[in-house]
């Protein structure tokens, strides 16, 4: 090892101007970053930081836009289907009823909390966060509940859900008359929406700002 | 050098880093409050046993039929293969390309890659670093994907109600694959990639 002299001192520099790789723990000086700036681990190659500008109006904009979106998202006919005169509707909501009352309870639940239940929780935790950093209230609630958004961040799969339709109207393409219905526009109006605030809210500045940190509050 | 040499714990949910206490039981972050560990607890016997667990379910899932396709009273049961066959009868190649990889291949090359995964951490097995953590970190995009058969179910059963016209069920079979996607899910969450690296380092030095 090369920098063996360097990484005696590491360890002894304070916590504050050290970081650390989550991925494959390997231990850095914290590099300093300006706006628009990001940081990677030298090793593996994890995104360590990246900095934005105002990232807590934009993001508080953006949870709204897509709260907006999810209740027709989701309760709207996403796709109607004739077959000889006989008309049937489709909403993300339908589906999990459906396969409820065909006796598949537990796959039911399964659908429910992946295209509703968990982007809906998501988006109601991002908005508390959002909101106890610029008000300056409930921090430590903020902490939990953006706690529990990073443990439900790969459990919900609207981008999934989407495929699953394109796939379900080339199966029935063939059968049956389809057409495509509001809902849908506004299910791929949430899904872009939400892609754009992930990518909006870095969280290691979240995080900084929930914690108190002034440096960090004076870039938002 | 690793930030568990120097004592230093990294928090699991905020990445904060914590001075490692030898004194007390349960550390906990001093930023979000979730406990610390230096690696993640049982690691691998948990990853073991969640994927073998998600080894058992896949043989029904790919055996029993995932739904059955009622038309003018006939009965025809379609396994996850069987859609696929379908797709390509239709010509829908494209469409047919992604429900294989998604349903077929990735749960497969999911089990195949991280019991490879680790057993090379467990082995000291000849794969660099830098091949498992690109492994692990496809594993865990990809998992996900594997849904789209479910939820296609969830919107053919929906829409395809026209009494004895046409009328499509859930079958055990998906019971079955919705058990395995989220088992191997869980499998990629709880394997701590940090442990690639920890053998990586000791074999160096070895």
């Amino acid at each position: 090892m090369h920098d063996t002299a360097d990484s005696r001192e590491l360890s002894e520099f304070p916590l504050e101007e050290l970081a650390a790789c989550h991925e494959c723990d390997l231990l850095m000086r914290r590099p300093h970053l300006g706006d628009g700036e990001r940081a990677e681990c030298p090793r593996c190659g994890y995104e360590l930081f990246s900095y934005r500008h105002s990232v807590v109006p934009r993001s508080l904009a953006l949870v709204l836009a897509a709260l907006l979106f999810y209740v027709p998202a989701n309760f709207l006919p996403i796709m109607q289907l004739n077959l000889l005169g006989q008309t049937t509707q489709d909403t993300v909501w339908s589906g999990v009823l459906a396969l409820y009352h065909s006796g598949m309870g537990g796959v039911a639940v399964l659908v429910f909390l992946c295209s509703m239940g968990i982007p809906l929780l998501k988006l109601l935790c991002q908005l508390f966060v959002l909101l106890s950093i610029r008000l300056d209230i409930g921090r430590s609630y903020g902490l939990l509940f953006y706690r529990i958004y990073q443990h439900l961040r790969e459990w919900g799969m609207l981008e999934v859900y989407l495929m699953s339709t394109l796939v379900a109207i080339v199966k029935l393409v063939d059968l049956a008359e389809v057409n495509l219905g509001i809902g849908l526009a506004c299910f791929v109006g949430l899904l872009l929406t939400q892609i754009w605030l992930e990518v909006t809210m870095s969280p290691q500045q979240i995080w900084e700002a929930l914690a108190g940190k002034e440096d960090s509050l004076a870039r938002n | 050098m690793r930030a568990i040499d120097a004592g230093i714990l990294i928090c699991h949910e905020c990445h904060q880093l914590n001075r490692h206490d030898p004194e007390a039981h349960g550390q906990t972050c001093s930023r979000c409050g979730a406990r610390v560990h230096p690696r993640r607890p049982d690691s691998l016997a948990r990853t073991w046993a969640l994927l073998i667990t998600a080894a058992i379910l896949y043989v029904p899932a790919n055996l029993l039929p995932i739904m059955t396709v009622n038309s003018l009273g006939k009965g025809a049961p379609s396994t996850i293969m069987g859609g696929v066959v379908e797709l390509i009868h239709f010509g829908m190649w494209p469409i047919a390309a992604v429900v294989f990889v998604a349903s077929i291949l990735v749960p497969t090359f999911k089990l195949v890659g991280i019991a490879l995964l680790l057993f090379s951490v467990q082995r000291h097995q000849p794969m660099s670093a830098q091949q498992r953590i690109l492994m692990y970190r496809f594993i865990e995009w990809i998992g996900r994907w594997s849904m789209i058969d479910i939820f296609v179910i969830a919107i053919l059963v929906a829409l395809v109600r026209f009494g004895n016209l046409a009328s499509i069920e859930a079958n055990m079979g998906a019971v079955a694959f919705a058990s395995v996607v989220v088992l191997t899910m869980l499998a990629a969450i709880t394997f701590d990639p940090r442990l690639i690296w920890d053998n990586t380092e000791s074999d160096e030095q070895a």
